[in-house]
């Protein structure tokens, strides 16, 4: 599933300060794409448009061949429950819920927590963390939490997974394990993956590098 | 969504737990003052309903004017200008056509029994004490179907007074001023003529003071002779199939001819009054309660929804929508109040059975010597929906705003 940026300029605030100065690109289907930058640069910016979760000031961003500043509320909605995954910096996990309800929440909302649980439980193997499931975060490392949040992304089988920061949070072992995490991801499933990150090393794992300088890829 | 609001609830089990409790009192405490007010309520209109008749045909007062003696004394032409205007009541106030009063009450499907009265007062004499009483002549037979005088008996029965024969049956209290026992003759006057002596053939308690001390009860041709008024009646007590049309045949009825018709309750308009005023106190102390406990509830949600702020930012992230927000946390609103509306009433059901095997007073006017509580079910539905009511009244504005909150900003504030 590509993405394509069409001219995104972002402002905030009166007067408004212009953060994205008209971005244009496309990231294409099964990529590995990093969005590399020093702070204020937009990147973050940039990830949130693309991935629905804020609107550009003009400009347009075509997913899957549909426009999402055109899309009903609704049909966003449904689109980030079943094409889309997150991983935030901080892993922001539901204190009250074990790692496996964790993973299985964006389920809930089509009703189909019993359909996917033995795929949660695939995940959590997978991820090295299948012992923990019935864990509450607060009994989890910070390295676990991560691998736990990128499981619930990837519960609904997205076609693209959004992370910002996903390593900031890490120490570089935990770090590298998320990004090989990410990588093996991309192979085996064919899941294109678009990450924010401020470290050169991590970014070095993506097929492509997108660097922002004052709200324009260079 | 249930699931993760239980788990929210949970998560804060103090919290929870305190506002359950404000609403769970909030509950009970309805119950329990609305079962107390509505129980005395209910006694003393039974009192009122059954002691006498639920509606009354009396005749109307006519009061003497300036010119209603003119033609008496003159020429219709003669314009008399008097010393001293006649005033005050004209004579003692009697039916004018009983006959026509009786039949038209009979042929009513809605009555059940009428019962013409003779009503007078006089004074009752039992050696050197003298008391005042309110004479009730009539037809034992027709007065027992009008009212529940002969459950009331505690010596002798109601129908011993029979048709004739100087016999009465008077209260309790009224007994024990006079010093006089059931078989003894006292000696009553209604202010005409000679005093007359009368058996005491039956004792009554009806259980309201007044009525146990003053009224007495004869043969309707005694109290006629006794009161130099033969043939005539005063009163129809009427007795309805259903006492709730009381009010409204009243007011029909009393369109018809000049006798004054009263129903039970248009008769006790002071004390429906304080039962008003009562039913407002009670009502706004309920709800006064169950602000503080919605209070409770606004506050506990909207604390949660800034301290879950993250997480609606991720909710959101996973495509749960806006509606799905508010219902996740009206729901933790309407959880507290469903179980608190659920265990007030079971706490306030507890509470008025306690209450209600409570000893108040040894006096049988009371109901018995416990305290009198309704039980009456709507008391629980209603202290139920108002539980409901007012959580999801006060968890609605926490749950909008959570609702409103957009992902990006959440995050943003984050990273800030």
């Amino acid at each position: 599933m590509s993405i394509i940026m069409k001219n995104i300029i972002k402002s905030f605030g009166t007067p408004p300060t212009t953060i994205l100065k008209g971005v244009s690109g496309e990231i294409k289907d099964g990529e590995v794409v990093a969005i590399t930058g020093r702070s204020g640069s937009g990147k973050s910016t940039l990830l949130y448009i693309i991935s629905s979760l804020d609107k550009p000031t003009s400009g347009d961003v075509i997913v899957d061949s549909q426009s999402l500043t055109q899309m009903a509320q609704s049909d966003i909605h449904k689109f980030r429950n079943q094409k889309m995954g997150f991983v935030f910096q901080f892993h922001h996990l539901l204190p009250e819920l074990n790692a496996l309800e964790n993973v299985l929440m964006p389920t809930l909302k089509s009703n189909s927590s019993d359909a996917f649980k033995e795929y949660a439980l695939e995940l959590l193997n997978e991820f090295g963390i299948g012992d923990k499931a019935n864990s509450l975060p607060s009994q989890l490392s910070g390295g676990e939490q991560q691998r736990v949040a990128v499981a619930r992304a990837l519960i609904m089988k997205p076609k693209i997974l959004f992370a910002d920061e996903p390593t900031g949070n890490l120490d570089t072992a935990n770090g590298q394990l998320v990004m090989n995490l990410f990588m093996r991801i991309n192979r085996a499933r064919g899941t294109t993956i678009v990450f924010v990150t401020h470290d050169q090393l991590f970014a070095q794992s993506a097929t492509r590098q997108l660097n922002m300088v004052d709200g324009l890829i260079v | 969504m249930y699931f993760l609001a239980i788990r929210h609830l949970l998560s804060r089990k103090k919290q929870t737990l305190l506002t359950l409790l404000g609403i769970v009192l909030g509950a009970t405490a309805y119950i329990a003052i609305s079962g107390m007010m509505l129980g005395f309520q209910t006694f003393i209109i039974d009192q009122l309903v059954n002691n006498d008749s639920h509606i009354r045909v009396k005749a109307r007062e006519e009061m003497l004017t300036v010119r209603s003696l003119d033609k008496a004394f003159f020429e219709s032409e003669v314009l008399v200008d008097w010393i001293k205007a006649p005033s005050g009541r004209k004579d003692n106030a009697y039916i004018l056509a009983p006959g026509k009063w009786l039949d038209r009450l009979v042929m009513d499907e809605r009555i059940s029994a009428v019962s013409p009265q003779l009503v007078a007062q006089g004074i009752a004499t039992y050696g050197k004490v003298s008391i005042g009483v309110s004479l009730v002549g009539s037809d034992p037979e027709r007065q027992k179907a009008v009212t529940n005088i002969e459950s009331a008996m505690l010596q002798g029965k109601f129908s011993d007074i029979g048709n004739s024969g100087n016999r009465i049956a008077v209260g309790d209290e009224l007994l024990k001023k006079i010093g006089a026992t059931k078989g003894e003759t006292i000696l009553l006057t209604a202010g005409k003529g000679l005093p007359q002596p009368f058996r005491i053939a039956a004792v009554f308690h009806l259980g309201v003071k007044s009525l146990d001390e003053t009224r007495v009860f004869g043969a309707l041709r005694d109290i006629q002779r006794l009161n130099q008024t033969p043939s005539r009646i005063s009163d129809i007590a009427v007795r309805l199939k259903d006492v709730n049309l009381a009010s409204d045949l009243a007011s029909t009825y009393n369109l018809i001819g000049q006798e004054k018709v009263q129903s039970w309750d248009q008769a006790n308009e002071g004390t429906m009054s304080v039962f008003t005023t009562q039913d407002i106190v009670r009502n706004s102390m309920t709800i006064s309660i169950l602000i503080v406990a919605g209070f409770g509830i606004y506050n506990i949600l909207s604390l949660a929804v800034t301290h879950k702020r993250r997480e609606i930012a991720i909710l959101r992230s996973m495509g749960f929508e806006p509606k799905d927000i508010t219902r996740l946390f009206l729901i933790q609103g309407l959880i507290l109040g469903f179980f608190g509306g659920l265990l007030g009433v079971a706490l306030g059901f507890a509470v008025s059975f306690g209450m209600s095997k409570m000893q108040v007073s040894g006096d049988r006017s009371l109901g018995g010597n416990h305290m009198i509580v309704s039980f009456d079910y709507a008391i629980y539905v209603k202290a139920f929906v108002l539980a409901l009511a007012s959580s999801a009244f006060a968890s609605f504005l926490p749950a909008r705003a959570a609702g409103r909150m957009e992902p990006i900003d959440i995050i943003r504030g984050e990273a800030s």
